[in-house]
């Protein structure tokens, strides 16, 4: 699954620390989930959907599998 | 539930691992002396408070993790449950074959708890890394995990060599020189890998 998280983040001059502070997350997996590497349960993409204040899926889109 | 600081968990298992050792020097060896069966057991158990502790510490930990690190967490026991059923398993069996000796077995039994936190660790550790960490055990916030096992080392040769001066227990002292040798082995392990990425920082 692809995602525009850090493009999000960036926008907002935040750091992955300052992001994960907000999703009550490390930022391990802030890290893990803009590499893609890691794709967030639903609660969460829910809370990073609402704090950026768009739809999850004009957040994260399916891969090409 | 608030997340678990780094450093704030440091400081409570530092603390727990103090006192184990203090209970450990003090109060165990009080156990081959006692006449009442029950001050017998009392004694002996007492070390296993402060490790109980620890375990608790460690769940507290992980359901305060976030779903990620909670997935590692879950790999890291899977794995640990693994390696220690199967040596507990294969000492069960060469122990009901005599082909071990019960002073052998308790050695084996003695091992699994360190056993399954090393498996735990390095197995987290590459759990963490599939996900992009630069390891589980090397979270910012917390002391570099060399450090870590090389103190955990310190601790075993000090109890090793109290235990040799005090007592003259040259078995329990050689095991714990042992736990001390394997720590300290994981710590230079970590160490090297550790200064060869700094050394390295286009890798």
């Amino acid at each position: 699954m692809n995602n525009h998280l850090r493009h999000l983040r960036e926008q907002r001059a935040w750091s992955q620390g300052d992001l994960a502070e907000r999703l009550d997350v490390s930022r391990q997996t802030v890290n893990a989930i803009e590499t893609s590497k890691y794709d967030p349960s639903l609660p969460l993409a829910f809370k990073i959907a609402r704090l950026f204040r768009q739809s999850i899926e004009s957040i994260f889109e399916p891969g090409k599998d | 539930m608030p997340r678990f600081s780094g450093r704030d968990y440091d400081r409570r298992m530092m603390t727990a691992m103090a006192v184990y050792v203090v209970v450990f020097l003090t109060v165990w060896p009080l156990a081959r002396s006692a006449a009442a069966p029950l001050m017998k057991i009392t004694y002996a158990l007492t070390p296993v408070l402060p490790l109980l502790y620890v375990i608790w510490l460690m769940a507290q930990r992980i359901l305060r993790s976030d779903e990620l690190e909670q997935r590692t967490h879950l790999i890291g026991i899977g794995v640990a449950a693994v390696v220690a059923s199967i040596v507990s398993i294969v000492a069960g069996f060469l122990a009901a074959a005599n082909v071990m000796t019960l002073q052998d077995t308790s050695v084996v039994l003695v091992w699994i708890f360190p056993l399954m936190m090393i498996a735990y660790g390095i197995a987290r550790t590459r759990a963490a890394r599939r996900y992009g960490s630069s390891g589980a055990c090397d979270d910012e916030d917390r002391m570099p995990v060399y450090l870590r096992f090389l103190g955990a080392s310190a601790i075993f040769s000090f109890i090793a060599a109290i235990v040799y001066l005090r007592t003259g227990e040259e078995e329990i002292a050689a095991m714990m020189l042992g736990m001390a040798a394997a720590l300290g082995s994981v710590a230079a392990f970590f160490g090297i890998r550790r200064w060869r990425r700094r050394s390295s920082p286009s890798e």
